[in-house]
């Protein structure tokens, strides 16, 4: 599904080229619940904007279900990150005067989905994630842990193929974070595919298979032993 | 991303922020307000002053001395301080003669001290032939025109107009019969004219003095010459018609063949009525123009607004993008609240105009006599509300282009 090689981004940083990625190499595959670990600078972000169709490498190859990111222009990226990716940002980037109903929407008023059709998805998105009794609510007024869990109804309603989620546990206490990672561990449990990028172990070990990044390159590429050890731990 | 959608989003970030959306069109309603009021105004002032040309009558033909300026107007050569003598007594006689024409009335001119007692005004005077009244349509309020055989015996006798009345004689006393004095030489007021204003060719009516020609010519100007002659066509005639015997009649007067050195000209009133339209259209379009620097200075003020709009919401726009917005979609929706902004800026200017325009007329036709003209041309309407969406876009799409190319990872991280 996600099918990295030898992937390089380069910056310019005041004026000096930095390499960000230095050459990366992997695979995701559909259905899969993948962490991307690495200390801050270590180029993880890079890598995610990269793969959430955010940012373009300055070389090696990208392929998203079978088509290569150099063959799309800005528009299909456009249309691939609403129909097919879906985002959990650390800061939830909700829209803070519009309701719950409204943010949720925000994916569909760009894909084409009739008006008409819409009201059933956002409802069944926005109760996925238990939600359903705050619906008109303005999202300035919830809870962190509610607006991260908004953030999830708005990445789930267009009904994508995998969830991006950067750091989405990241500006939350440890208990609304252990729900958080409860729905995206359910979400992946019905078959969608999770990349997750953090830097905390406890929240990386929710997933399937951690890539460790640092300085740019791949340094390890493991399964997770699973051990409700770790999440009882996170969950305390 | 449907258009519906677009004019939603669109509505919903202006209704969030009310009082700055409100101040924003502030600037497109004034701009927009004072060119429906300017243009109106500008309208109103051509009708009414059109309106007095053609009370003079349509079939009415002005003859100046001076070479003819080839259909274009001029100012008459008196006027320009240049004393031409070419029209004399027997251009009159020989224009008398002529079947298509009315009437014939001669006209001198000067301006003096008129002087009743202690009282004294500097005023025209206009010495004519007593067939003038009739031509020009005036009309004696008190007492009576003077009549051919004053002009032809030079009687010293004069019509005034009521406002000079007043001036001279006061409110209540009757100037008729009393003696008044132009340039030491005695006048017996016989009449006084009807109505004040301005007439035709400008000349304050209220405050004119009018006397016989002969006694004019001879005794306060010293002159054999005519300034003006004013014809009255026969209505059965066609008006170009008459002007082509006219200038055929003065031609052979004057012994003159060659169509260049012609010492006369004729205006109708068609002339004058296109030369005057000609000057107001070019003031009411001028007024427009000066209106239209508000409507710049708006323009700014909502460009300046969305710039802001667009740095505040970066992060809306980084998310937007984000979740599968274009660039277009994002400028789209930026340049619909901009649109939104002046259209509807213009709307309330369109009616505070409206409402202003009917004030002044209100005003002016309950307090004033100046017969002013309702004038809101549909014109300056669809003018207002056209400007003031093409200023929502021209205005608007910088800021629009901004916000479009707004990277979604920078956008995304802006605090």
């Amino acid at each position: 599904m996600i099918e990295v090689r030898d992937l390089k981004k380069e910056y310019l940083e005041e004026e000096t080229p930095t390499l960000a990625l230095r050459g990366v190499t992997f695979t995701i595959e559909k259905g899969e619940f993948v962490s991307i670990m690495g200390p801050s600078g270590s180029g993880k972000s890079t890598l995610l904007h990269i793969l959430s169709f955010l940012d373009r490498p300055s070389s090696g190859s990208y392929t998203f279900l079978g088509k290569s990111i150099d063959d799309m222009d800005d528009k299909e990226l456009a249309h691939v990150r609403n129909s097919d990716m879906g985002f959990v940002f650390q800061s939830f980037n909700l829209l803070s005067r519009l309701s719950v109903y409204d943010n949720v929407e925000i994916p569909l008023l760009y894909s084409g989905v009739a008006p008409a059709k819409r009201r059933a998805r956002i409802e069944q998105s926005v109760e996925s994630v238990g939600l359903s009794d705050k619906l008109y609510q303005e999202a300035g007024k919830l809870s962190g842990g509610q607006k991260q869990r908004v953030a999830i109804a708005r990445a789930l309603v267009t009904e994508p193929d995998v969830i991006f989620a950067d750091e989405p546990t990241g500006n939350l206490d440890s208990k609304s974070g252990a729900q958080i990672m409860e729905i995206l561990e359910s979400l992946n449990d019905k078959g969608r595919t999770i990349v997750l990028v953090t830097h905390e172990t406890h929240t990386a070990e929710f997933a399937d298979r951690i890539i460790r990044i640092k300085d740019g390159v791949v340094e390890s590429d493991k399964p997770v032993e699973k051990s409700r050890h770790s999440k009882e731990e996170f969950i305390k | 991303m449907l258009f519906r959608d677009a004019f939603k989003t669109a509505t919903r970030s202006l209704t969030h922020g009310k009082m700055r959306s409100v101040l924003t069109m502030l600037g497109i309603v004034i701009g927009i307000a004072s060119v429906i009021v300017l243009m109106s105004i500008g309208q109103s002032a051509q009708d009414l002053i059109l309106n007095q040309v053609q009370g003079i009558g349509s079939n009415l033909v002005v003859i100046t001395p001076g070479a003819p300026s080839n259909g274009k107007f001029s100012a008459p050569a008196s006027a320009q301080g240049i004393i031409i003598t070419t029209l004399q007594m027997q251009d009159v006689s020989a224009l008398q003669r002529e079947p298509s024409i009315l009437a014939v009335a001669p006209l001198v001119s000067g301006q003096a001290d008129v002087v009743y007692g202690n009282n004294s005004a500097t005023e025209s005077y206009q010495g004519v032939s007593a067939n003038m009244f009739s031509v020009r349509n005036l009309t004696i309020g008190k007492g009576s025109a003077f009549t051919d055989s004053d002009v032809n015996s030079a009687n010293h006798v004069a019509v005034i107009g009521p406002d000079l009345a007043k001036t001279l004689f006061g409110a209540y006393s009757d100037p008729i019969n009393k003696t008044i004095r132009i340039k030491d030489v005695s006048f017996r007021v016989v009449g006084v004219l009807s109505k004040g204003g301005t007439g035709a060719f400008g000349v304050d009516q209220g405050n004119i003095v009018v006397i016989p020609i002969t006694v004019a010519q001879k005794e306060l100007l010293g002159i054999s010459y005519l300034n003006t002659i004013l014809v009255e066509a026969n209505p059965n005639y066609d008006i170009n018609f008459v002007t082509s015997r006219i200038t055929f009649e003065l031609a052979q007067d004057h012994g003159i063949t060659d169509p260049n050195k012609y010492d006369f000209n004729i205006q109708t009133q068609a002339d004058i009525l296109s030369l005057l339209g000609n000057i107001t259209s070019i003031l009411t379009l001028f007024l427009a123009a000066i209106a239209s620097i508000s409507l710049i200075v708006g323009g700014i003020g909502i460009m300046n607004i969305m710039l802001v709009a667009v740095t505040e919401r970066t992060r809306e726009i980084g998310l937007r993008k984000a979740v599968g917005a274009t660039d277009g979609d994002i400028l789209q929706q930026f340049l619909i609240e901009s649109v939104l902004l002046t259209f509807v800026g213009g709307l309330i200017g369109v009616i505070a105009g409206a409402s202003i325009v009917g004030a002044v007329y209100l005003v002016l036709s309950t307090f004033t006599s100046i017969g002013w003209v309702f004038a809101f041309p549909i014109s300056a309407v669809v003018l207002g509300l056209s400007v003031s969406a093409v200023a929502g876009i021209a205005f608007g799409i910088y800021p629009a282009r901004q916000a479009g190319r707004k990277n979604p990872i920078d956008a995304l991280r802006y605090e």
